[in-house]
């Protein structure tokens, strides 16, 4: 049997603001190719463990390692493996849906971005407004631009803040086949959600996030919890 | 850990080296980080439509518009200048470079302070979203924002100092342009020092802090020693090789900030930059609390030792005076302020050097707006997001009237010590302290009136001002609370004119007071003006309705 390597392993990680955790320790080994989904209630800390993970919260107790190193997202290395897609709403106002593609593809070093671009246009139902500004779309399609952003670059570990966010039905199971391309593609997927199916359909583990503990589960007993909450 | 875990307790890690593990398409060199800024800007400017003649016409605006402003600058620290009388110590001494030096102090504070608030270096918005993440060398990304705030602050401190030095000391223009040097390079040195504290990991919550510290401390301090009869004849100008030396520093200071530029967080520049972006937004709109709350905000603490029980809350309206209470109680800040404002108008009084019918009344009427503006966060708090406002059964007259409670109560304590001073300065203790308690409320009603006050309408028509255009009723907007000040306490400062606390005054206080309760508790945004005509307009309709009916 082939050793799996870890991407990214959090041991008794503690995450908060001002010195103050916002959550119960998480323990997790996320492995190369596989997916790990963060669940829980609003405001419990799922959030703030995936901005942790990528460099923008300090670790306010236990140990934090991707990719090998206490993430540092000033490291040039570190920004070129791990992708991104948080609740950030922003963009160039001057800049269309295909040139914020472009300028993240081309900022990665991408060659042949227009191809590129062009088919993740298409996959995420934006060809139509390939030439639209931003401001000219609905928040489901922004989010759809976002989600796009984050597969246009490359990437060795993908973390997404509940992506499932402001998309239809459709559109979240082809993220959902999405994602489980990443992993066959050798990719590693980090997100959080509130989605069960997601969970399902994607996660090889779980962790439920919360004030008490916060579990290790298989991804069944995660959805159950996520469908059982109030 | 749980039986779930995967296979290993302890697996090797995938190392940083190494190409990523997945890549749509083939990988070449990053570009550099100019590459990245041009092609935002070209792709920006392709769709933009605007054209040279405009480009042209907006340098020519704003240069005409600067102009115009330092002209206006300088004729009036000039005028102040020429038109104070000398105020000497008692030993003889010119008292007006202490001033000017307090007046240089606090600028300075002020710069410590902005600069803290504002990062100084940020990356906002898009910037922040779609560059951060990036692979490039951040340096190139963040050098022109970082270049932006020491060259703001170089222009301000040399403008100021120059000004100051030229209106009020009344130096020779070669020592003017010495001390506009000096302005320059002390406030790029300052915004340079915060700008490298950031990239060590300072947080801005210590740089604001020390600016706000510093700006109670050194007038406070300079204000002691002017007491203690410790005052400069002169204030000391660098001669051309000390500050020589200094620019040295300042280019030293400039490359040590570029090269950490790359070490700056992405966190820090993310706020820095949303900070900034929002306080150039209040700037434009001219929305001064929407500018406190933007530099204010960000400088808060994330969490709070302690949950207030809002022991005091009994009904409606106590709930929303308690709220108001811990609010100010929470803000170090405000409190400080309303400390500030009462020394000043007290150090007025007892400096023999200041105690003039006018430099008293300055110090009543700007301590008393700053303290009274201090107390009213609640209600600024309130007009921007109007949540209690909305939960409590309260009529919205009701509520404002509430809301005058804290700035009452806050008043109430400013007004009992300013007055005893100026009535032990002037005679008649007691006359004082009742004029003082009788303006009470229509402090308090000043500022909630202020802070209730609606936005500019940026859609009506615009009005040419030697500063620019800005819509009709702007000024009548940002009237609102001074105008009560003035007028509300109108009795008052005739008072402090006269030098006399009669009791008709103090009657007339009580009246214009309750006036200004009235005034403030209206819910309505409209102008007295625009209140004559509709109220003219309705008298018409109902002539017409009833010559109609005959």
């Amino acid at each position: 049997m082939v050793k799996s390597r870890s991407v990214v392993q959090a041991k008794k990680l503690l995450v908060g603001y001002g010195g103050a955790p916002v959550c119960a320790p998480v323990s997790f080994n996320l492995p190369e190719g596989r997916a790990l989904a963060l669940v829980g209630a609003n405001g419990a800390g799922k959030s703030t463990v995936l901005r942790a993970v990528i460099g923008l919260v300090d670790v306010a107790g236990g140990a934090l390692t991707v990719l090998g190193a206490a993430p540092d997202e000033r490291s040039v290395e570190f920004r070129a493996k791990v992708s991104s897609v948080l609740d950030d709403d922003a963009y160039f106002p001057g800049l269309t849906v295909a040139e914020h593609l472009y300028l993240t593809a081309r900022g990665h070093g991408m060659l042949g971005s227009r191809e590129l671009v062009a088919e993740l246009l298409e996959e995420f139902g934006l060809a139509e407004h390939a030439k639209s500004l931003p401001t000219a779309l609905s928040s489901g399609q922004r989010r759809r631009l976002l989600l796009a952003a984050g597969f246009v670059r490359p990437r060795t570990l993908l973390v997404l803040d509940e992506p499932e966010q402001r998309l239809d039905l459709r559109m979240r199971e082809d993220l959902a086949d999405r994602l489980n391309a990443e992993k066959e593609a050798g990719g590693t997927v980090l997100f959080a959600t509130h989605d069960p199916a997601l969970v399902r359909s994607v996660a090889d583990r779980a962790v439920f996030v919360a004030d008490d503990a916060s579990p290790l589960l298989m991804p069944d007993e995660a959805a159950e919890r996520i469908e059982a909450e109030p | 850990m749980s039986t779930h875990e995967w296979d290993d307790e302890t697996p090797d890690p995938v190392d940083l080296d190494g190409c990523p593990a997945v890549a749509e398409a083939e990988l070449g060199d990053v570009p550099r980080s100019g590459a990245i800024r041009r092609y935002t800007r070209d792709a920006t400017k392709q769709r933009a439509g605007a054209r040279l003649g405009s480009l042209l016409s907006d340098v020519y605006y704003s240069v005409t518009v600067l102009a115009i402003g330092v002209a206006v600058a300088a004729g009036v620290v000039q005028q102040v200048g020429q038109s104070t009388p000398t105020v000497t110590r008692a030993g003889g001494s010119d008292l007006m470079p202490t001033i000017v030096g307090v007046l240089i102090g606090a600028l300075a504070a002020t710069v410590v302070s902005l600069a803290g608030r504002l990062g100084p270096v940020g990356a906002g918005g898009a910037e922040a979203a779609w560059w951060l993440g990036l692979p490039v060398d951040r340096k190139g990304l963040l050098r022109p924002t970082a270049r932006r705030l020491p060259l703001a602050a170089a222009g301000v401190g040399a403008l100021v100092l120059a000004l100051l030095d030229g209106g009020l000391l009344d130096d020779t223009v070669a020592r003017a342009v010495r001390a506009g040097a000096t302005g320059a390079l002390a406030a790029a040195t300052i915004v340079l020092v915060m700008s490298v504290a950031q990239s060590l990991g300072a947080s801005r919550r210590v740089g604001a802090l020390t600016g706000d510290l510093m700006l109670v401390v050194v007038p406070v301090g300079l204000g002691v020693a002017a007491w203690q009869g410790l005052t400069p004849d002169k204030l000391p100008v660098p001669s051309w090789p000390v500050l020589a030396a200094v620019a040295l520093v300042v280019v030293a200071l400039a490359w040590l900030t570029d090269a950490r530029l790359g070490r700056i967080r992405a966190s820090s520049l993310r706020e820095s930059g949303s900070v900034a972006a929002q306080a150039v937004g209040a700037m434009v709109s001219m929305d001064s609390r929407e500018l406190g709350r933007a530099l204010s905000d960000g400088a808060a603490p994330a969490a709070r030792r302690w949950v207030s029980r809002l022991r005091t809350a009994r009904g409606p309206a106590s709930a929303l005076v308690t709220a108001d209470l811990v609010l100010l109680r929470r803000s170090v800040r405000h409190l400080v302020q309303v400390l500030l404002a009462m020394a000043v108008p007290v150090l007025a009084t007892v400096v023999p050097e200041l105690s003039g019918q006018g430099p008293v009344l300055l110090a009543v009427l700007i301590g008393g707006y700053v303290a009274a503006s201090a107390s009213a966060e609640g209600s600024r708090c309130a007009e921007m997001a109007p949540i209690l406002d909305r939960l409590l059964p309260l009529e919205p007259t009701t509520a404002r009237r509430a809301r005058m409670a804290v700035p009452g109560i806050v008043m109430l304590v400013w007004a009992g010590v300013v007055f005893m001073a100026v009535g032990s300065w002037l005679g008649d203790p007691a006359g004082w302290f009742v004029i003082g308690m009788a303006g009470v409320p229509a402090w308090a009603a000043a500022a909630v009136r202020a802070a209730y006050r609606p936005a500019p309408d940026w859609g009506s028509s615009l009005v040419s001002t030697p500063f620019g255009a800005v819509p009709a009723g702007v000024g009548a907007v940002l009237a609102r609370g001074p105008d009560i000040v003035v007028l509300g306490l109108l009795p008052t400062w005739i008072a402090l004119v006269l030098g006399n606390a009669s009791q008709t005054l103090g009657i007339i206080q009580i009246g214009t007071s309750f006036i200004a309760i009235l005034v403030a508790s209206s819910t309505s945004t409209k102008t007295l003006s625009e209140r004559m005509l509709d109220a003219q307009k309705e008298a018409e309709k109902q002539r017409e309705a009833a010559a109609a009916g005959r």
